[in-house]
């Protein structure tokens, strides 16, 4: 394996890892819209909103260790 | 309702998702490793499992291999992935029970994956799918997909020439598709621009470059780079924008706007009108550099009259895509599908696609029959008839005077809005009803 195809290996590691948080925030909004289309009890919906703000910050973090991790390459 | 087995490893996404699929009506297991999944599977059978592909203890694989292992097995395997690369490689090494989902997932995904039922008319209609989205097995169409075929190879550039709602875009599709090329498909309307926002929708501009202009774009020949550029209705870019289209199609580099640097370009682009050659050449809209640079491979897409036994093949296909979004059975019967097929459809197939869906809205959701209008009628349809009044071999008078009736049948009688409509003077139609005689006043 050449240095290269290890740098692109992290890249998708990294990538993969990021979608972890995308998929709960995914997944979070459908039940807010669930909750909101049947009249479900709103506490659901604001655990759901709460957890969707966590992930986003996960995710922001995981894009930030991206971006780092590729300027590291280009020094 | 299905007993289904959740298998990943991230809680968080567990937790809501088990809260989803029980919403959808089904029994729910979760377990976050390989090992509780075999756990399960030792005392439970289950009809669907939703599995990650990795798992902290090993790949979700493993599982699969064991329950293949097992003839008797009837359980549905739904792989979720984080890399949409994994989907090609499982779509050889998985049989027919087991299918994927790539994260991010929505509810919809999963309402899918659960209901395969509803699913299946879907597949067997990507049979009759040439190069995954155009329908139609005529000889014109044939012809077509060679044509998409041989273009495909190349590097091209392809215009589209065919009345308006053949599907100019879809056939973009289609060569883009063909072409297994690595970048994007990025499509334009040069009709849909202004004159002011067309040079920066092309070819980008750099930040601060006219007012308005907060921060850096990039045109559709960068953002198409190694993919295709589909730019529809070519023909309505202002000929005053010609020449710098021509520049980058020549030079294969482009300067965005108030920009100085020249970037490299490298995008096949397919282009579509709905007009003829002819009207190209008598209109002078399009400049002749720029057609022969757009127009290295021309390629004439068929009015749906042309090619009428594809019309069943297309109705059902868009019944069918009805009936999967609906959740619905309706079906045509052999009359209906022969009365859609002798009618001209002037507005072609997005036309055909148009009754078909209003048919669908107006039929009665406690049959399966779909309740087809009694007529067709459009105004692409009085276009056509009225057209259809002229051929080849009437004089000019005749054609003059037949006009001047519909027009005068039109407006009531009335020769002031006929003349205006004419675009004569109210005397010179009053001379022109004299000299016929026969219907004058």
């Amino acid at each position: 394996m050449t240095l290269e195809d290890d740098g692109n290996s992290n890249l998708r590691t990294m990538i993969h890892d990021a979608r972890g948080p995308l998929n709960r925030i995914s997944m979070n909004a459908e039940l807010v819209k669930l909750v909101l289309e049947n009249d479900m009890p709103r506490e659901k919906a604001i655990e759901a909103l709460n957890k969707i703000i966590v992930a986003c910050q996960d995710c922001s973090e995981k894009l930030q260790s991206i971006s780092d991790s590729q300027k590291n390459s280009d020094v | 309702m299905l007993k289904v087995l959740l298998v990943d490893d991230d809680s968080e996404f567990t937790d809501v998702a088990y809260q989803i699929i029980e919403f959808l009506g089904h029994e729910v297991s979760v377990a976050g490793t390989l090992k509780e999944a075999k756990q399960w599977l030792e005392h439970q059978q289950f009809d669907h499992i939703l599995l990650d592909f990795m798992l902290p203890d090993g790949s979700g694989l493993h599982l699969i291999d064991e329950l293949k292992s097992n003839s008797e097995n009837e359980t549905f395997i739904t792989l979720i992935t984080g890399h949409p690369s994994v989907k090609g490689m499982l779509a050889g090494l998985c049989g027919p029970k087991v299918n994927y989902l790539v994260k991010p997932i929505q509810r919809e995904d999963i309402e899918q994956v659960l209901n395969r039922k509803s699913k299946k008319p879907t597949k067997k209609n990507h049979k009759a799918l040439h190069f995954g989205c155009l329908i139609g097995e005529s000889a014109p169409m044939q012809e077509l997909y060679l044509m998409i075929e041989r273009v495909a190879k190349t590097s091209a550039n392809v215009m589209l020439m065919g009345e308006s709602g053949v599907g100019k875009e879809v056939v973009a599709q289609a060569i883009h598709s063909a072409s297994e090329c690595d970048g994007p498909l990025v499509a334009t309307n040069c009709g849909a621009l202004s004159k002011e926002l067309i040079g920066s929708e092309l070819f980008g501009h750099e930040k601060g470059a006219f007012t308005g202009a907060v921060g850096r774009k990039d045109g559709v020949f960068e953002r198409a780079e190694h993919g295709t550029l589909f730019l529809d209705e070519v023909t309505e870019m202002p000929i005053d924008m010609q020449p710098n289209l021509l520049r980058v199609l020549e030079s294969k580099r482009v300067t965005r706007l108030g920009g100085t640097k020249e970037i490299d370009v490298n995008c096949r682009v397919v282009s579509a009108t709905n007009r003829s050659i002819q009207d190209l050449a008598e209109s002078k809209m399009l400049r002749e550099d720029v057609y022969f640079r757009l127009a290295v491979f021309p390629i004439d897409i068929p009015p749906l009259r042309k090619r009428k036994e594809d019309i069943p093949l297309l109705a059902k296909a868009f019944l069918d895509e009805l009936n999967s979004e609906n959740g619905t059975s309706f079906a045509w019967n052999e009359s209906q599908l022969s009365r859609l097929s002798d009618y001209s459809w002037p507005g072609n197939v997005r036309e055909l696609r148009h009754t078909v869906h209003r048919a669908f809205i107006m039929s009665d959701p406690d049959t399966s029959t779909v309740d087809l209008p009694s007529s067709f009628a459009s105004p692409f349809a009085t276009k056509q008839s009225a057209s259809n009044q002229i051929s080849a071999g009437q004089t000019i008078e005749n054609v003059e005077k037949e006009l001047i009736r519909a027009t005068l049948e039109k407006v009531d009688g009335s020769k002031t809005l006929a003349a205006e409509m004419l675009g004569i003077s109210t005397k010179t139609l009053y001379n022109r009803l004299h000299a016929y005689g026969d219907f004058a006043e």
